[in-house]
């Protein structure tokens, strides 16, 4: 079951990789799904034993909450033309998975003494921690953020996947570079705007 | 936000969060350590060693691993293929029998296609394997895998067998690190904790090198951890218990020279070490193996030198690694037989019910050597 589910987060992040490298919203819409469904079916295609998304699983592991909230957003603008989500949200659930990794990944790879990937495990602090800022968060009408901890929450609790750390099921590196990546460019074209508007009419 | 979405989504939370905290609640503390027992059998006051070559049909071998059966034979394990990190490396296994002190025919009990298929993700080399036991019963085979790059990007792998390894269950990938889960290995014993869990001695070999303590429920999942040191120096912990709470650890060296045995402690079942520090003996950045023989002292198995694996040594300790006394050598110049290329090293040393001790070890890269001796032998070195 946990393979599957996997696997199926990897064939949703593909998706959305390829509508985002096709840039598909510009093309007619039955070509969009045409092409999507094409997608999908050829990633669950076998390939030596294996759909061709456990190859991207082999590298990647099991997408998390967060990952696969940004991959359906982005999924579902490139094939509507409308934004799921608004960029506020998008911003927030992007400045929150950056301070998480912040937090998590430098530790985990044995910098200090202290790891917090062991919080985990079933922490009464590291779940203390996260209430407040999912509370915060639903105050804030920040939906999206909400979401992300509801489902990743909801899937530890099940079991879904392999791990049995619920930092996997919320937050993976991967959502971690494309929100820093998002955060740097959004900042990047904020900067070059200013600029442009104090440059002097010649 | 609409006002009952709003409250339904409160709702969410509310029943989100209870079942998390029901399931901190619900988390059993972690078991204490399971130390030897205090006396094994007697056996001969002879001194006796044999030593001979597992056989392998295959080029390259490395990292053997043993466990004793129910009827006193020895299983053993390692990884052997045309070369280290070849796809068509498999983990191989072959029994010893005490009686006639031989070793079977070889047998793959691992391949990577069978590991790519039965993980449902893609493979491209397998590892290191260690083996041990559940408290069930069942021989725990824990093997190292590496789906992209290098042994860096390592994940551990579990498979089970109840019929003392005659047939193995679909391994299940255990998760340990939250960077893709890449970069955590094995190489030291396995212990059967008191709470019937599993504590298996792990590192990590991306951007940093250090040890860690994995605890792993009755199913096999890796259900809390524990950093045994830290930084980009210290691998291959072995552990040794001592007491419910005592245990000592030793891992191999990869920071600046003069390299050295690392040694940690614990006094609290395995939930804190005390910072490593370098022991006398000499370590050439290669894995060592140890085990507290029943009743008796401290044993260390070690590549005597600080830049090659030529030698391998083993040290005493009557004072739980404190102090040590050179014992016997295994492999030196003046060995009869040497390996074509010299280097032996990644010892796994055990003691059996008998009372007998067992060095496994790689043997030039080609074979993996069995030592087995008694206490007598020895101690009665130099």
């Amino acid at each position: 079951m946990s393979s599957a589910l996997g696997i199926a987060g990897c064939v949703l992040l593909c998706l959305a990789v390829l509508a985002w490298a096709l840039r598909l919203e510009k093309r007619a819409v039955r070509v969009r799904s045409a092409i999507l469904a094409a997608a999908a079916v050829l990633l669950l295609a076998p390939l030596g034993g294996l759909p061709v998304a456990a190859y991207v699983r082999g590298a990647i592991g099991d997408p998390s909450a967060a990952t696969l909230a940004l991959a359906a957003g982005a999924l579902f603008f490139r094939l509507t033309g409308r934004a799921a989500i608004e960029p506020g949200e998008a911003r927030a659930l992007l400045w929150a998975v950056v301070a998480a990794a912040l937090f998590l990944y430098p530790f985990a790879l044995g910098w200090t003494p202290y790891d917090p990937y062991a919080l985990g495990y079933a922490s009464p602090v590291f779940i203390t921690v996260l209430l407040a800022a999912t509370l915060a968060a639903w105050r804030a009408g920040l939906k999206l953020a909400v979401l992300v901890v509801l489902v990743g929450g909801l899937a530890y609790l099940a079991g879904a996947y392999e791990s049995r750390n619920l930092w996997d099921y919320l937050i993976d590196p991967l959502a971690a570079i494309y929100a820093l990546g998002a955060l740097l460019a959004a900042g990047a074209r904020t900067l070059v705007s200013q600029r442009r508007q104090r440059a002097p009419v010649v | 936000m609409s006002g009952r979405l709003k409250w339904v989504s409160l709702g969410a939370i509310a029943l989100v969060f209870a079942g998390l905290y029901l399931r901190a609640l619900d988390a059993p503390r972690p078991g204490g350590f399971v130390p030897p027992p205090a006396a094994a059998r007697a056996g001969s006051s002879k001194p006796f060693y044999e030593a001979q070559l597992l056989p392998s049909s295959t080029q390259s071998v490395h990292s053997a691993t043993a466990v004793e059966l129910a009827d006193g034979r020895l299983r053993a394990f390692w990884y052997g293929g045309t070369r280290e990190g070849a796809p068509d490396v498999a983990v191989y296994t072959s029994v010893y029998s005490p009686k006639d002190g031989t070793w079977s025919a070889e047998r793959a009990v691992m391949t990577r296609e069978l590991a790519q298929r039965q993980l449902h993700r893609s493979i491209r080399k397998l590892g290191n394997p260690v083996a041990g036991r559940d408290r069930g019963g069942r021989l725990c085979l824990f093997f190292v895998s590496v789906s992209v790059g290098g042994w860096a990007g390592s994940a551990i792998n579990l498979t089970t067998s109840e019929d003392e390894g005659e047939t193995w269950s679909p391994p299940r990938r255990l998760v340990s690190s939250p960077f893709f889960n890449i970069s955590t290995l094995v190489k030291g014993a396995p212990l059967l904790l008191s709470d019937g869990t599993i504590g298996l001695p792990a590192y990590h070999e991306f951007v940093g090198k250090f040890g860690e303590l994995l605890r792993l429920d009755a199913d096999g999942r890796v259900v809390g951890k524990t950093r045994m040191s830290w930084g980009d120096s210290s691998l291959q912990p072995v552990i040794v218990p001592r007491s419910e709470s005592d245990a000592v650890a030793f891992m191999r060296y990869a920071g600046d020279p003069p390299g050295r045995v690392l040694v940690t402690r614990s006094s609290d079942a395995g939930e804190h070490w005390s910072t490593p520090e370098k022991t006398a003996l000499p370590n050439p950045n290669a894995a060592v193996g140890g085990v507290l023989l029943a009743g008796g002292p401290l044993l260390l198995a070690f590549n005597n030198a600080e830049a090659n694996r030529e030698s391998l040594d083993l040290a005493l300790s009557a004072d739980f690694g404190a102090s040590w006394r050179m014992a016997r050598s295994l492999e030196n110049e003046s060995q009869p037989q040497r390996a074509p290329v010299a280097e032996y090293s990644y010892p796994w040393v055990m003691q059996d019910r008998a009372g007998n001790v067992h060095v496994l070890y790689t043997w030039g890269r080609s074979r993996i050597k069995h030592a087995v001796f008694n206490r007598a032998w020895l101690e009665g070195g130099r």
